[in-house]
């Protein structure tokens, strides 16, 4: 019973042990099931940039783990299911993620895909970054949905100033009609002086402001007998 | 002239040079000018240009001022005054302008379909609209720019070709409309309402102009682009070229031979001082110019610099990733030393960029000339929607853009109007307001072929072939009639009446000797030039490369081509011809008169 115990005991030691070793294997570049992520902190946070250190690659960690729970609806992935290798300076490494019920087998890419698709903008906002500052390499962005309002706003402005210009020329319109009316009205009732003074006359561009001697007019009507 | 007893005046002759100053600037200013300068050495082509000014400009600007103010009559009367077998000069003017006034309102219809669109909190034109599967960008813009995307395909919807013609485009018939009920709003009452509207129509896109300086020049990289502008390159002044596009500008520029100056010289008094205002409108036309173009430069170094830089930052991006450098590393200013870098220590990752490593240069940025509504609509809304608060700048753009656009549009129709008014039998039937609708509607709704898919392409024809080379024609002939067939003499005598002193001996030689031989000048060149040219061919756009390509015209539009430029000069000789068969039947039927009374 000890011996078997004992057996066990150093089976899982040896399992332990070789676990981080058999995940090392599992992730590497180009892995089938591995995705490569870039992160371009200075570009997006300026003089504000952190430093990436360990605990910032802890944290990538366990939002990818609270990715992968979002999607699959369960509980039982945790930071140790998120593999990690071959990091650069550039900030760029590639990760793989492993199955908690069997270590040894990774989860497929197209998962992976979706898992991150869906929790994208939590995973940006736990870095302060953006869909082009944070890249998945492979996995594009979804774009925003475009917003269709139900009337084009270009049509609004376009209403207003067109009501405008046609309250403009109708009031125009009407004015000068009102005028010529007023005009014509009072035409009538001065009589013979309107037509007196338009007989003034311009000559040359240079008006005549001699007073018209009425002594002159033509006014037989009134003496026709 | 007992006609002219009730003819409308200007209130005061501020309003005439307004008038003239509103319809002389306008958009060639902005986008014909600082191109040209560009093409033909910089600061150097200043030199041609005023010495045409001095030359050509004014003094056909003071001939056409003298027999407006003269005649007291729009372009046909005062030809058929002048001399009545020339009487066909107004009327190949008059085709001319209603040409113009057809093709010039629907750049402003463009221009209000930009400023509507500028309410928006992200310029349509600033990105790429999304496709429909929201995988990503739409395809024709992804190939081109989203300023090009959005004046080529939402503007326009543009066809492949001037052969497809498709239906109308509604938003821009709708913008169509607005501008020509906004002209009619400003021409309703004759004069007297556009003497009022001209006041700000002149002076404000000057506001906007300087406020656009101020923005302009201090825009980061503005000062490549001026001191591009101005660095003379001489060289350019050997080329025949560079003295012709003078010329021409020149001439264009200052709206000859359309009969508008006719139709708003005949609306002064008739002692109006008009050689100054000759002079001082000539003067403000050509500094707006130069004003203009240092904004344009300024504009353009910004947008050669954002876009240098970007290159810059794309490649140093590209870079970084494949090198997998940490981001500090490689900054804007040593991107070039890295490259020369990086190819020297790791050589076969570096050829594996292949042709994805762009090359960044400033100077090819700057020399991409782009004149017309491609610099307008494209150039100027790509640069403005990189500048801080764009809406702003965008709206205070358009609305320059169509208080220039309207000026001229006034100018423009006024020519058309008031040759048709002063026609006895136009002016008994219908009142100036109906007059003014009715060509108005008449323009508007042969205007509206050009918003169809194919409209833009019969623009560029008009804007190509309508007015260029009858102008031509009509101003040596208005040039050779004045000086030689009405006699210089005569003209003297005119003007003397109107102003009080005699013509000087710069107006004489200018009018009488230089101004023919220049204008003869550039028409032989034009003849020649199109001769040469072959098969007339036009920029088409194409939607899967994503750029324009050049397209010949196929025969029915040569053939409309050949009509344009027959229909207003032809007028000339068919007028000439039509007034000595009249002469003559009149002759032989006095004579028969004679006859039978002597006989009876």
């Amino acid at each position: 019973m000890r011996c078997l115990r004992m057996l066990v005991r150093i089976l899982v030691l040896l399992y332990l042990a070789g676990a981080p070793a058999l995940a090392q294997t599992l992730c590497q570049p180009n892995a089938s099931n591995g995705y490569r992520v870039r992160i371009s902190i200075k570009t997006a946070l300026g003089n504000q940039a952190y430093e990436w250190n360990e605990n910032e690659m802890f944290l990538f960690r366990a939002t990818m783990a609270f990715a992968m729970r979002r999607y699959y609806k369960t509980e039982t992935y945790n930071v140790d299911n998120i593999i990690v290798c071959n990091q650069t300076r550039r900030v760029s490494f590639w990760f793989v993620v492993i199955s908690p019920e069997n270590p040894t087998m990774l989860i497929p890419k197209a998962d992976v895909e979706k898992a991150v698709s869906m929790s994208r903008h939590r995973i940006n906002n736990a870095f302060l970054l953006t869909d082009r500052t944070l890249e998945f390499l492979g996995i594009y962005p979804t774009l925003a949905e475009p917003v269709n309002p139900d009337t084009p706003p270009w049509l609004i402005v376009f209403g207003v100033v067109i009501g405008a210009v046609f309250a403009g020329i109708i009031a125009l319109l009407v004015s000068s009609l009102l005028q010529k009316r007023r005009k014509e009205k009072g035409m009538m009732e001065d009589g013979q002086d309107e037509e007196d003074r338009q007989m003034k006359g311009v000559e040359n561009g240079i008006n005549l402001d001699g007073i018209y001697n009425r002594g002159f007019t033509d006014d037989d009507r009134f003496t026709k007998l | 002239m007992g006609k002219d007893a009730a003819r409308a005046e200007w209130d005061n002759p501020m309003q005439f040079v307004l008038a003239c100053v509103s319809y002389a600037v306008g958009l060639g200013n902005v986008w014909r000018f600082p191109y040209l300068c560009q093409m033909h050495g910089g600061g150097g082509f200043l030199i041609p240009y005023l010495l045409m000014l001095v030359l050509l400009g004014v003094p056909l600007f003071y001939m056409e001022l003298a027999i407006g103010q003269k005649m007291r009559l729009g372009s046909i009367g005062a030809w058929r005054a002048i001399n009545p077998y020339l009487g066909g000069v107004g009327l190949a003017s008059v085709v001319t302008s209603m040409y113009l006034c057809l093709y010039y309102n629907v750049i402003n219809a463009w221009s209000f379909w930009y400023l509507f669109h500028s309410f928006q909190s992200v310029l349509p034109w600033a990105e790429c609209p999304v496709n429909s599967n929201l995988t990503g960008h739409v395809e024709e813009c992804e190939r081109a720019t989203p300023t090009q995307y959005f004046f080529y395909r939402e503007t326009l919807d543009i066809s492949g070709s001037i052969e497809e013609n498709g239906g109308i485009h509604m938003g821009q018939a709708l913008c169509l409309l607005l501008a020509w009920m906004i002209v009619y709003l400003f021409i309703v009452k004759g004069v007297k309402s556009t003497g009022k509207v001209v006041y700000f129509t002149a002076t404000f896109p000057y506001l906007v102009l300087i406020i656009y300086l101020i923005r302009g020049v201090t825009l980061h990289g503005a000062i490549n682009g001026v001191k591009y502008m101005f660095t003379p390159k001489m060289e350019q002044l050997a080329n025949p070229t560079t003295w012709i596009n003078a010329a021409t500008q020149i001439f264009f520029s200052l709206g000859l031979g359309f009969g508008s100056l006719i139709a708003f010289a005949s609306y002064n008094q008739y002692n109006n001082n008009f050689e100054k205002q000759a002079i001082v409108v000539s003067m403000v036309n050509s500094s707006t110019s130069i004003f203009a173009s240092i904004v344009t430069f300024s504009i353009y170094g910004f947008k050669a610099t954002f876009n240098y830089e970007s290159c810059l930052e794309r490649v140093r991006l590209l870079l970084l990733n494949t090198f997998d450098l940490a981001e500090d590393t490689i900054s804007l200013e040593n991107v070039i030393h890295w490259i020369a870098e990086l190819n020297r220590t790791h050589p076969e990752q570096f050829a594996s960029l292949g042709g994805r490593l762009e090359t960044c240069d400033l100077e090819a940025e700057l020399d991409t000339a782009v004149e017309g509504t491609g610099l307008a609509f494209i150039v100027y809304s790509e640069a403005i929607k990189n500048m801080p608060v764009s809406q702003l700048w965008s709206v205070l753009y358009f609305i320059m853009l169509l208080l220039l656009g309207m000026g001229s549009m006034l100018g423009n129709v006024i020519a058309v109007i008031t040759p048709l008014s002063d026609l006895k039998f136009i002016s008994r039937y219908m009142s100036t307001k109906t007059l003014n609708g009715l060509v108005c509607l008449f323009c508007l709704l042969l205007g509206l072929g050009f918003t169809t898919h194919s409209g833009n392409y019969w623009f560029t024809m008009f804007n190509d072939y309508g007015a260029t080379f009858s102008l031509l024609f009509i101003v040596l002939i208005e040039v050779i009639t004045v000086c030689y067939i009405y006699g210089i003499k005569r003209f003297e005598k005119d003007v003397e009446d109107m102003l009080g002193h005699r013509l000087n001996c710069y107006w004489k030689i200018m009018l009488a000797g230089v101004s023919p031989i220049l204008l003869i000048a550039l028409f032989i060149f034009y003849i020649v030039n199109y001769i040469q040219g072959g098969t007339p061919t036009y920029q088409a756009w194409n939607k899967e490369l994503g750029k324009s390509v050049v397209t010949e015209y196929p025969p029915y539009a040569q053939a409309f081509i050949g009509l344009l430029l027959a229909s207003s000069v032809c007028c000339i000789p068919l007028t000439a011809l039509y007034t000595y068969c009249k002469k003559r039947n009149l002759a032989s039927g006095k004579r028969e008169r004679t006859v039978s009374t002597v006989s009876a």
